[in-house]
């Protein structure tokens, strides 16, 4: 139809219109709840990545490939707090999604995709809006980043991707993070987790049985911590026979610091006691009457 | 080099021109306004059929400001299609696309009216294929989804590709909530049919003819 292949603006829909191709070649069709179907991209030739919130039921879970065959899979892992999980198939059909190997930039053209119903992919245009994070997500985790866009969140497109204008993925959209409205979880963090789903079935989240609240540091006390750090963490409670407990944790000291990272505010440290740190013996750095104390603590972990 | 959003955007604003040369205003007695294109002979003006839906006194505006008298040929409520013709040939007719090799994912404008504004343009994409049922539930039609803005007044006007065609017709009422456009090999036979059954009762009243397909 194109009249002229000089004219940039067909050169330009014709490279959109191929990045929807190549990307909807992974994106298969998740029907794990009743009557509204949503998305989810293959990250490998037998796994699919989706939105948890979708999966409503474990068994008779049914997808719609993009050749049109219908497939049951079954469930690997999910993790309600980052709204991630993990499917896989009998037989290894899919094509893998090409992870874009950069990080999405605020202004960069995007492609939501999804497969909400039979009748082929469908995709919505716009820009990257924001990339932020950490944030705390209405699931209780803590996000370590996320994009915003102003593509249209069709219904049943959670769990499906937002590509670049090449097609690589940029990130998998859900509107299950955050109340009124669809979130982007970047591919890098998606494919992290989606990892150790695959591999433990669930993320694992650390515990040390504390009750705190941000307190200043003292410039003199900032001085003795040997950095520049402006909070740490009051402990108003000590869970008894928790790993803080066992590990020395009294009342009145103030955690300035895990594994060598510093602690300035409760979710910084949600965003440390995520995944293998759980089980290790960790060090804390605290200040107990204002002398620097390391403390060694085994992680637990949060049922 | 060339700058590409540069040449990009002149190229935007050109076919934007082009196909607001072949658009109307349409107006039925004092209900706000639709769009319609020229679809055929710069007589041969498509619209919605819930944009005439009373039919009596329509109306056009000529993208010159001149306004006319229009006949409704032809209407269909199924696909919410109407066929009007003007007694007038001054305006060119549009660029049609066969519409058999579209694709999701590829650029589209709509032009229309909205909110009564003349002639806004509003960008999106296909973003998908899908099949409605008719309004009165005898059959189902195919439709293009965009993600383009539509709002009441961008009712008939078309929905033109990255070369300036014209690939469909928006409609707010059938297809629910997203932006809907009647594929434009749908609205061809819609015309074609129309215009054969107007030569074959050639001198025929101006009474307007229910169901063509």
């Amino acid at each position: 139809m194109s009249q002229s292949n000089e004219n940039p603006l067909v050169i330009f829909s014709d490279a959109l219109a191929d990045a929807v191709s190549k990307a909807g070649a992974s994106v298969v069709l998740v029907d794990a709840r009743r009557r509204h179907p949503a998305s989810g991209i293959a990250i490998a030739a037998d796994l699919v990545l989706t939105a948890d919130h979708v999966v409503e039921r474990e068994d008779e879970i049914r997808l719609l490939l993009p050749d049109g065959s219908e497939q049951t899979a079954s469930l690997v892992g999910r993790d309600a707090g980052s709204d991630l999980a993990v499917l896989r198939l009998k037989n290894a059909l899919l094509q893998a999604a090409e992870k874009a190997v950069y990080e999405a930039r605020v202004g960069q053209l995007a492609l939501a995709l999804g497969r909400p119903t039979p009748d082929g992919i469908q995709a919505s245009l716009g820009v990257v809006s924001a990339v932020g994070g950490p944030v705390r997500t209405g699931r209780g985790a803590m996000l370590e980043r996320y994009l915003r866009t102003d593509t249209i969140p069709y219904p049943g497109f959670s769990g499906g991707p937002l590509v670049d204008a090449a097609g690589s993925v940029l990130g998998i959209n859900t509107s299950g993070l955050w109340q009124g409205g669809s979130l982007t979880i970047p591919a890098a963090l998606a494919w992290s987790i989606s990892e150790a789903l695959a591999q433990h079935g669930r993320i694992r989240r650390g515990y040390l049985g504390i009750r705190s609240q941000p307190v200043a540091i003292a410039t003199a006390q900032r001085s003795t911590l040997g950095r520049e750090q402006a909070n740490g963490l009051l402990l108003v409670g000590v869970e008894e026979g928790s790993p803080a407990e066992k590990g020395g944790l009294l009342v009145g000291d103030i955690l300035v610091g895990l594994g060598g990272a510093p602690v300035n505010d409760p979710d910084e440290l949600a965003a440390h006691l995520v995944g293998d740190i759980v089980g290790q013996t960790t060090d804390l750095e605290m200040l107990r009457g204002g002398q620097p104390v390391t403390l060694k603590v085994i992680i637990g972990e949060r049922k | 080099m060339i700058n590409f959003p540069i040449s990009l955007t002149e190229e935007l604003a050109e076919v934007v021109q082009r196909v607001q040369r072949s658009l109307v205003v349409v107006q039925d007695g004092r209900r706000g306004v639709g769009a319609g294109i020229l679809w055929r002979r710069g007589s041969w003006i498509v619209t919605n059929q819930h944009v005439v839906a009373r039919g009596r006194d329509v109306r056009v505006i000529l993208p010159d400001g001149v306004e006319l008298p229009a006949r409704v040929a032809a209407k269909d409520a199924d696909i919410d299609l109407a066929l009007l013709h003007i007694d007038d040939n001054r305006t060119p007719a549009a660029l049609i696309a066969d519409g058999q090799s579209l694709r999701v994912g590829q650029y589209v404008m709509a032009v229309g009216h909205p909110w009564g504004e003349r002639g806004l343009v509003t960008g999106g994409l296909i973003s998908g294929f899908g099949q409605v049922q008719t309004r009165n539930g005898r059959g189902v039609i195919q439709i293009l989804r965009t993600d383009a803005r539509l709002a009441p007044g961008n009712s008939g006007g078309p929905l033109i590709d990255a070369s300036g065609a014209v690939i469909g017709v928006n409609t707010m009422v059938i297809g629910g909530d997203s932006g809907v456009a009647v594929p434009s090999h749908v609205v061809s036979s819609f015309v074609d049919q129309a215009i054969s059954r107007q030569d074959k009762y050639s001198g025929s009243s101006t009474q307007s003819r229910e169901r063509f397909v």
